[in-house]
Formats: structure tokens, sequence, C-alpha cells
């Protein structure tokens, strides 16, 4: 998902206004609003999070170690995750490392959906949205994660919902049978 | 929204769920200050109020009353916690909430318990394996999903992530949780949550597992156990029967197994006391006097009635003290020996106190029976705990004794080392 798209839509998620979202000359993303524009993916977030009284936002700052955590995981979405997902040997490497990471973790930082949840999410979700129901099964943990977000009312946004259910089915199956 | 007094113990695994509840909807759940548990459950007043005697147990603002734990958590959640408006939801919240009690919760008390030392070892107990099955089916129902109903916390997480805590604190060490990783993943999450921080306090995971100390409870089990000790009890028994008793019985044959023997003692079994003179003390009379009246009229009435020629008063100190942890855990010690001495109640009273507080704390009490031996001896159904405690006879005529009375009978002052009263118990 481009940038332009992502801010657009995680500035619904927190109930505050996308205000205009552009990528200015040099190809930089920007964001007007009230007249006040600021521009870079990261930053912009920032901002979001700071006008929005959502639970998202607040738990994305609830600490300073927390707000450091969730800018490091945006800046690694932006920079590496996202070119990365659209290439075919780094995609899978992605995958498998966020698989991992989610075997043991229910969020990205702390115990709460934070902005870093959404900026991977969007990062890879034209990826996860590639992938065939065999080959989700490959990355139960990651799937749980995404299902998760997806299937919130707002992050979903009355969007397509990527199916996950026929793996779920095989997961069942072959955790019964061990 | 819902207002009220919560009855509970501290740190009551049942009673976090109304609390852990509340933390969400804002419910104001007070906690009863100076509840003393197996006194103020027991009270007439309390048990007006909840006839079934247990806690947690919850009095609304409005003074209505519930027990049982998931519907007073359930009263005091909100709409999201019971499962939001969709009514499969709610079932599903349900589902997990019977699953907690009827499956977890036997399962984890049944394995936890004994090594806690509040209950009996069991043999061929499957506790190990009925919470290993639970694990596995919480952990293919987590691998695919965040939480147990829907996509937000409801009170089927906070229900089974309360009636796990035991096991999570005692049991799962790191290798044995490392087979159930979605249920780690899901438990820390649910562990972390601000409003379960709130109530949960000062918890850390198991490091390593606690372990069944035969040495500390030796004998404690042995008089429980399955078959093979019946024989050493019956042995033990053979040899402290009173000469009287074991004249008038028939000499068991040699043969006879363990079993056989209990059957055969079985219709024996009544009062061991009423071999002994009545004397002219009524512990009746004496026990109404201490319920209904001040410690200032009973106390007396105690010592002017008190027969020393027929009865006896004692002195019993728990040998363990260095081994107490948590102070709800000594009062299931001694509220356990208690029933187990059911049978003795008529012929005895006792009161017993707890001293100090968590992490640093003393039993002992003053005991008070018919016949002028160790009570305990007379039946094998009373030596499951007495080995633990060392006796002293009083005498009952000196002055040591009477201060001792007024301090155990009254729970006021402290142990020998300076430990304040904590929580008294009284056997009658
Ligand atoms: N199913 C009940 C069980 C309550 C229960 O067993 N409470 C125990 C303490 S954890 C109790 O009050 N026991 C006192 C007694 O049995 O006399 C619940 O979930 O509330």
């Amino acid at each position: 998902m481009c940038e332009v798209e992502t801010i657009t839509k995680i500035a619904k998620t927190l109930g505050v206004p996308a205000g205009e979202v552009k990528l200015n000359s040099e190809k930089i993303i920007t964001r007007t609003n009230n007249n006040n524009t600021v521009s870079g993916f990261a930053t912009i977030l920032n901002v979001l999070a700071q006008e929005s009284k959502s639970e998202i936002a607040r738990n994305s700052t609830a600490t300073r170690e927390i707000a450091a955590d969730v800018y490091q995981w945006i800046e690694f979405a932006v920079l590496y995750v996202a070119p990365g997902s659209k290439d075919k040997h780094i995609s899978h490497q992605l995958l498998r490392d966020f698989n991992k990471l989610f075997a043991t973790k229910s969020y990205l930082v702390g115990y709460f959906i934070t902005l870093a949840d959404l900026a991977i999410f969007y990062a890879i979700y034209n990826l996860v949205k590639s992938l065939s129901p065999v080959e989700k099964e490959n990355y139960l943990n990651l799937s749980r994660w995404f299902d998760h977000l997806q299937q919130r009312p707002e992050i979903r946004q009355g969007g397509q919902v990527l199916n996950f259910t026929t793996i779920y089915l095989h997961g069942w199956a072959k955790g019964t049978h061990v | 929204m819902a207002t009220g007094t919560l009855y509970t113990y501290p740190e009551n695994f049942r009673a976090y769920k109304a609390l852990i509840a509340a933390q969400y909807s804002g419910a104001q759940v007070k906690v009863a200050e100076n509840f003393v548990f197996g006194e103020t459950n027991k009270s007439a007043e309390f048990l007006k109020k909840f006839p079934s005697g247990k806690v947690p147990a919850f009095e609304t603002a409005e003074g209505k009353y519930l027990s049982e734990s998931n519907a007073i958590a359930f009263y005091v959640a909100n709409e999201q916690l019971r499962g939001g408006k969709c009514p499969l939801a709610q079932a599903e919240v349900l589902q997990w909430l019977s699953y907690a009690d009827n499956e977890i919760v036997p399962a984890s008390c049944s394995w936890v318990f004994p090594l806690l030392g509040i209950m009996p070892q069991q043999k061929n107990s499957t506790a190990k394996q009925d919470a290993t099955a639970i694990l596995s089916v919480l952990n293919n129902k987590l691998l695919n999903s965040t939480f147990l109903v829907g996509e937000r916390i409801t009170l089927a997480d906070i229900v089974v992530f309360s009636s796990l805590l035991h096991l999570y604190q005692y049991v799962l060490e790191p290798k044995v949780r490392a087979e159930f990783g979605n249920v780690n993943r899901w438990f820390v999450t649910i562990l972390n949550q601000p409003q379960v921080k709130a109530v949960v306090k000062n918890y850390t995971l198991c490091e390593t597992a606690l372990v069944f100390d035969p040495k500390k409870y030796a004998e404690f089990i042995g008089k429980t156990g399955g078959a093979s000790d019946k024989k050493q009890q019956a042995k033990a028994k053979e040899e402290k029967k009173p000469k009287e008793e074991k004249k008038k019985e028939e000499k068991p044959k040699e043969e006879l197994d363990a079993a056989e023997e209990a059957l055969l003692a079985e219709p024996k079994s009544k009062d061991p006391f009423d071999a002994m003179p009545k004397g002219t003390f009524n512990f009746d009379d004496f026990k109404r006097s201490y319920s209904n009246e001040d410690e200032s009229v009973s106390i007396p009435y105690f010592w002017q009635k008190f027969d020393p020629e027929n009865y006896s008063i004692w002195f019993g100190e728990y040998k363990y003290n260095d081994e107490l942890s948590k102070v709800f855990m000594s009062c299931n010690l001694i509220t356990g020996m208690f029933q187990r001495l059911d049978k003795m109640r008529k012929q005895a009273f006792a009161s017993v106190c707890l001293f100090g507080e968590d992490n640093n704390s003393t039993i002992s009490g003053v005991w008070v029976w018919r016949g002028q031996d160790l009570a305990f001896t007379l039946s094998p159904d009373w030596q499951i705990d007495y080995d633990c405690y060392s006796w002293k006879k009083l005498d009952a005529s000196s002055e040591e004794t009477k201060k001792l009375v007024q301090q155990y009978f009254s729970w006021t002052g402290t142990d020998k080392d300076g430990r304040k009263f904590n929580q008294g118990k009284i056997f009658k």
C-alpha cells in the first residue's frame, strides 16, 4: 500500500482528519491540515497520534520507551518493509521473521495495538493478500496477528477481509493430531 | 453502574475476576475490610446474605446479594466484556466461563494445592494430565486467535486467565510451559494489561516448579494417601490405641489386609471420648458463652466451670513456621486441620492464631479437651495434622496458663518473638 493511502487510512483509524496528504516535488510525503504542513512518514504519524484521543494513539505514546520503540518500527516499515515486500526473496524472509516474532508476542510493542502494528500491517498488506492459503499456513502466528487487526472495524474501515478461515481449519486439524 | 462490596480473602483468584472486570467497566467494587476467612463467611449475618458461606460474595449498594465468582464478574462487567451485542459471542464467553470452572479450576487445584500443602497429595491423581490436556486445547485455540472471543478482551479471557494463575505461578516452569507457546503469549498479554496489573500485583511466572516436600508432609500424606500407606496407618493405629479399647476388640487376624482391617474398624468409630469420665465441665455451655458474650464474661466463665480433674489444657505450636508464606495459605492449613478433626469438636475447644504477616508468621494455639492425654491418638482420623505441631500440656492452676488462655481466647497480644496477632480460628 502506498504511503499516501496508508497515512489516510491510519488517520481514519485514529479518528483525526487526514488533511491534504501528497508527495511533494522531492517525492517526500507531506500532510497539510489547518495550514500546518509536516513532512516525512514517521513525523506525520507522530502528529496524527498527538491529535488523536483514540486508544491506539494513547497506547502508542504511553511511555517514552514505548514511543521510541513505536517510532523505530515505523521507520523500519517505511524504509525497509514496504519496499522489501515487493521483492520475492526479501518478502519471504520478512514473513518468516514476523511469524517468528509473533510466536511470543501479541503485538509488536508492549501489549496493545500501537501505530507500529498499523504501519507494518499496511506495509505488508499487499504481500499477505497475494499469499495462497497453503502459503499462509506457513505463517500461522503472523496470520493470527494480521487477522486480529483486519477484524477490528476501525482498521478494516469497511474494506475487504482477507481470508484466513481455511488455514485455520488446517491449523486446528494439525494442532489436534500432534 | 454496578456498585457494591466484595467479600474475599486477599489474592483470591476467584475474586480477581470481578476486580479486573470492574477495572474495565469502571464499576465501584470495594473489598470488604476486616474480612476473616472462615469466620466472617461463617457468621450468621453472612450466611443470611450468602447461604453457601463461600467467597467471593458480592453485596450491591442496593442491598442485593450475589455469590459465585463468575456471576459477580458478569454483573460488574460491561457489555463489551460480556461479549458485545452478538448472542453468539455472548454464548462463546459463557462457554469459556463454564470451561474454566468445570475443567481448569478442578485440574489446577488438584495439581497445585497439595504442593502448597493445603490439600493432601492424591495418589494416582490425573491432575497433571488433565491440566496438560487443557493447555493443549487452549494452545490450539490461541494459535489462531489473539483473544478467546472476538478481537478484544472479554470475560472469557479474564476468567480463564484467573483460573490459570496458580498453574503459571507454581508449576508451569519454563521447560514445561515451552510446549504451550500460544497460551504463554496470550497469558502474558493479559497479565500486562493495565486493568489486570492494577489487580494482580507482585505476580511472577514460575521459575522452578514447586515440588511436594515429603519431609515436611510425611505424616500428612502417610495418613491420607493410597492403599500402600494404609498398612502403616493401620499399624500406627494398633500401637496407639488405648489399652481398654484394645481389649474390647477382637484382635484382627494377621492375614487381613489393610483395607479389610480399615473396614473392620469402621463400625467402632464411636466417640472415643465416651470412654472418659464426663466430669463437671460442659463444653456446650462454655461455647455458647464464648460465642455470644464478650471475652470479659466468657473467659472468667471458663475458669469458673473448668474441671481440671477430667479435662486438660494444651499449647500447640506449629513446627514448620519457617515455611509458612502466604497468610491465606496458613489459614487454610488451620481450617483444614479443624475440618479433619471434626469428630473431636464435641469434646474439645481451641483457639489457633496466626501471628505476623506474609513470609514471616507463626501458628500456635490453646486447646482444651476431655481427658488428660494427647487426644489426637484416640482416633486414626485425628492423626493427620498433629505431628506438625509440638504439644505441651499446661498446668491449669498456673498464672502463665491463665495468661495464655486470656491471650489466645481474646485474640490479642503477640507470639513469643513479638509478631503481632493477625488472624484467629476457633475450633468449637
Ligand atoms: N464456585 C465458587 C467457589 C467458591 C469457593 O469455593 N470459595 C471458597 C474459597 S476459594 C470458600 O469460600 N470456601 C469456604 C467454605 O467452603 O466453607 C466460585 O467460583 O465463587
